[in-house]
């Protein structure tokens, strides 16, 4: 029994050596099966990460076979099987080991018989370690090809390259949109809408970062331009006009200069200088409060602004019929327009503000999304900067207040309002005067990075201060946008059935000018 | 002497079938595998049908055998006259005191060996009498029924040509026979050494080497020689392959029409072990196995009329089943 034992333990050690080199030549071919089945995939499948997927199989099919190195565990009876007959030993083992608890006749003699026999064989012969010629080929035929296919061009490769550039195009949009939220929160004049205006910066930033191409990004912009635009108060250009026309009316009195330089620079001092005003009025001499009562009447008569002009008129007919008390409350008033004007001011620069970030970002996924229905994805870092929107070239964002507006500041009312205006190229100094009435012919508009026709594109306007996003008024600018449409219309991806009614939609929108 | 020997001196049995060979290899020029697979069924305690053309010895090996082991052997030349009672013997009427009666006078079948000389020229009722005795090892004449004695070995022989007039075997009186040998023709070498021996002005004669005692202790102790259970399976699979309608090979479900009986398994078993003696081992190899097939099973698969026409033989399909089937190596 003992000498059986001896047997099965030694033909055991050299079965586990001879399976171990067996499974690891098994893993080897699995090894570079995987490599090369991963070389195939990526061929494809466009699949970035395919250096580590392809390592990653090596340490698996090792693992897997020493796993099943581990487990396998041939058994006794096996054992002495194989080796009957790999070593001719006539199944005097098997029987053996099979019977070694039996006590028949001859079982004793077949035992003595069989380790006999065993004694004279080589046991560890019955289980060679040795390579598998057929395995040494599959495994010389895998890795070549494996290589051959890593080393040929992958057709996948312009795939991953044009995801990429995606990434970046929709990682730059998203940073565009990002800094336009830091520099409303940064900018000091805190608006009571802000706080929406962040909310919709951060839902489109969300949207951008997560969509699955730049395409689905831009999808996302024009809501939050929607969203954002009807943040903007419809009543400031006439609030502001009117506060412009009391300034230069205020101008022309002694009393009220100092006043009407303080609205021109900033509403919020020209309310506070308007107040300071309104408790001057019972030291002012008779004629200097005849002179104030004129200047609120004229202005009066300009406000487009219903409220303020309720109010002028009011302070100007106290101060003429010598009730400085009402003309100072209603002077007062004026001065809380102003304080509201300051708001929607603010406001909008924050609504401008956020607009252009959200342009500067559909620029550069325009951009890649463009190169990527043309196959140039892999052109994606020569895009445009984000930064390039976002330094636009200001196009002003005067009211348009009358017909009469300068060319590209649009301004209009005189001074101008290169405070806030930023109207670069026609100067801070708007020289219009025109005073008509035409404020409803002409529409803001928000032209980020788009040059007035005539204007340089290498020469941006620069911002005046505080200033966000310029205006411009649309009239100046619908044949530059139509014309872009029009070029754009031939180069993007639009089915060509569709291409000409979207060429005479951008047509129509030039003729009313036109035939103005 | 040898018979009161320990049953289990396995040894005893390995000299006694080896001096029983060489003894007859001195009148039988070549046949080795005819004397091994005789040796083998009668170790075995198996009849056998020798099947061959007239004049290759097939009746010198038996008396032969008769000579070699000292037990009595009775020849029963088949025709188509012999009746039953010419075999198992018959009552007949005698003087005994003065008195008239039955005696039962024993027949030819009462020997230790019997050969059955061209046993396919008797009609099918004298072939059912041997081969009743055969399977019974008792014959029973009017309402008596006797023993033969023991141990008791058939060699039957036919020609396989000259079939005019002959009753072939039916296939369940087949299957009685533990082994069909064929003798085949000598080869020139042992053309000349039968020529050289048998043409002088004397013959060997051969001596005594065992006697009835000892073969029934080779008997008993064949029994006791163990087989692996992976062995014994690949045994069943063998005879389970001769099977049509258990065969993988085309050849067989196309050419056989019935495989081998169980008694086929046993027959395989039993040779098997008689063999491993033989060759001085104490267990069943698969060569063993391989080596008894043909004799034990070639009688026992009984082939279509397409085989014939094509000229597939029994002992073909064997060989075929032999190198197809797998040996499984034990799996607990």
């Amino acid at each position: 029994m003992s000498s059986l034992e001896a047997i099965v333990r030694e033909l055991r050690k050299a079965a586990r050596r001879a399976l171990g080199a067996r499974y690891a030549a098994h893993a080897l071919v699995g090894a570079v099966a995987w490599v090369a089945a991963v070389m195939i995939l990526v061929r494809l499948v466009p699949f970035e990460r395919r250096a580590e997927l392809a390592v990653l199989g090596i340490p698996v099919a090792l693992a897997i076979a020493a796993a099943a190195w581990l487990i396998r565990r041939p058994s006794a009876a096996l054992l002495m099987a194989m080796a009957d007959i790999r070593l001719g030993l006539k199944e005097r083992l098997s029987t053996a080991w099979e019977r070694r608890a039996e006590s028949g006749p001859l079982d004793d003699a077949q035992r003595h018989d069989a380790v006999q026999h065993a004694a004279r064989a080589s046991l560890p012969a019955a289980f060679p370690v040795r390579v598998n010629r057929g395995e040494a080929t599959l495994v010389a035929i895998l890795a070549i090809f494996a290589l051959a296919l890593a080393l040929l061009p992958n057709p996948m490769d312009q795939v991953l390259a044009q995801r990429q550039a995606d990434r970046v195009s929709q990682a730059r949009a998203a940073k565009a949109v990002a800094d336009a939220k830091k520099k409303i929160a940064d900018s000091g004049k805190p608006s009571p809408k802000d706080a929406q205006i962040q909310k919709i910066l951060q839902d489109a930033q969300a949207k951008i970062h997560e969509a699955d191409s730049p395409r689905k990004a831009l999808e996302s912009i024009t809501p939050a331009e929607q969203q954002l635009q009807k943040l903007a108060d419809p009543g400031t250009p006439a609030l502001q006009s009117s506060a412009q026309n009391l300034a230069n009316a205020l101008s022309g009195t002694a009393a009220g200069r100092s006043a009407a330089q303080a609205i021109s620079t900033n509403p919020a001092k020209g309310a506070q200088s308007v107040r300071d005003l309104a408790s001057q009025l019972q030291s002012l001499s008779p004629k200097d409060r005849e002179e104030l009562a004129k200047a609120l009447a004229k202005a009066s008569q300009q406000a487009q602004n219903s409220q303020m002009r309720d109010s002028l008129s009011k302070a100007s007919s106290s101060l003429q019929s010598g009730d400085a008390a009402s003309a100072a409350q209603a002077l007062n008033d004026v001065a809380s327009q102003l304080d509201s004007l300051q708001e929607q001011e603010n406001t909008d620069q924050a609504v401008a503000a956020a607009i252009n970030g959200l342009e500067a970002a559909r620029q550069g996924l325009a951009a890649q999304a463009d190169r990527d229905a043309n196959g140039q994805g892999g052109q994606a870092n020569a895009g445009a900067s984000p930064s390039a929107g976002a330094s636009g070239n200001g196009n002003g964002n005067g009211t348009g207040n009358g017909t009469g507006n300068g060319n590209g500041n649009g301004t209009g009312n005189g001074t101008g309002t290169g405070g806030t205006g930023g109207t670069g190229g026609t100067g801070s100094n708007g020289s219009g005067t025109g005073s008509g009435s035409g404020a409803a012919s002409t529409e803001r508009i928000y032209v980020p990075g788009q040059p007035v026709p005539g204007q340089s594109e290498n020469d941006p306007t620069p911002l005046g201060p505080g200033q966000d996003v310029p205006l411009s008024p649309y009239t100046q600018v619908i044949e530059a946008y139509q014309q872009a449409a029009l070029d754009a219309t031939d180069q993007s991806l639009i089915p060509g059935s569709e291409r000409d009614l979207v060429r005479e939609y951008f047509s129509q929108l030039g003729e009313p000018r036109a035939a103005k | 002497m040898i018979a009161e020997e320990p049953r289990v001196d396995a040894t005893r049995v390995t000299e006694l079938a080896q001096s029983l060979e060489t003894e007859l290899a001195r009148l039988i020029v070549g046949q080795k595998a005819l004397l091994r697979d005789t040796v083998i069924a009668l170790t075995a305690g198996g009849h056998v049908l020798l099947e061959g053309v007239p004049g290759l010895g097939k009746t010198v090996l038996v008396r032969s055998l008769g000579q070699t082991l000292s037990m009595s052997f009775s020849r029963i030349q088949f025709t188509p006259d012999l009746m039953p009672a010419d075999i198992v013997g018959t009552n007949i009427i005698g003087d005994t005191d003065g008195r008239r009666e039955f005696h039962y006078q024993a027949g030819p079948i009462f020997a230790n060996l019997v050969l059955a000389d061209e046993i396919n020229r008797a009609t099918p009722k004298t072939q059912s009498a041997l081969l009743e005795a055969m399977q019974e090892r008792t014959v029973t004449v009017g309402t008596q029924t006797r023993p033969l004695p023991s141990p008791f070995f058939v060699l039957a022989t036919q020609n396989p040509i000259e079939l005019e007039g002959t009753y072939p075997l039916p296939e369940a009186q087949l299957d009685r026979f533990f082994f069909k040998i064929l003798v085949p023709f000598p080869s020139e070498g042992d053309l000349l050494e039968i020529a050289r021996r048998t043409t002088g002005d004397s013959t060997p004669q051969l001596k005594s080497v065992a006697d009835a005692g000892a073969i029934l202790t080779a008997q008993r102790t064949a029994r006791e020689v163990p087989i692996a259970e992976h062995v014994l399976r690949y045994a069943a699979r063998l005879v389970s392959a001769t099977h049509p309608d258990r065969s993988e090979l085309d050849s067989v479900r196309r050419y056989v029409r019935w495989g081998a009986s169980p008694r086929g398994l046993q027959t395989l078993v039993l040779a098997g072990k008689v063999r491993a003696l033989l060759e001085g081992r104490y267990n069943v190899a698969f060569d063993d196995l391989n080596s008894v097939a043909q004799p034990a099973l070639r009688h026992r698969i009984f082939l279509q009329f397409e085989a014939e026409a094509d000229g597939i033989t029994a002992d073909r399909i064997i060989s075929e089943i032999l190198e197809h089937t797998a040996k499984e190596p034990a799996s607990k």
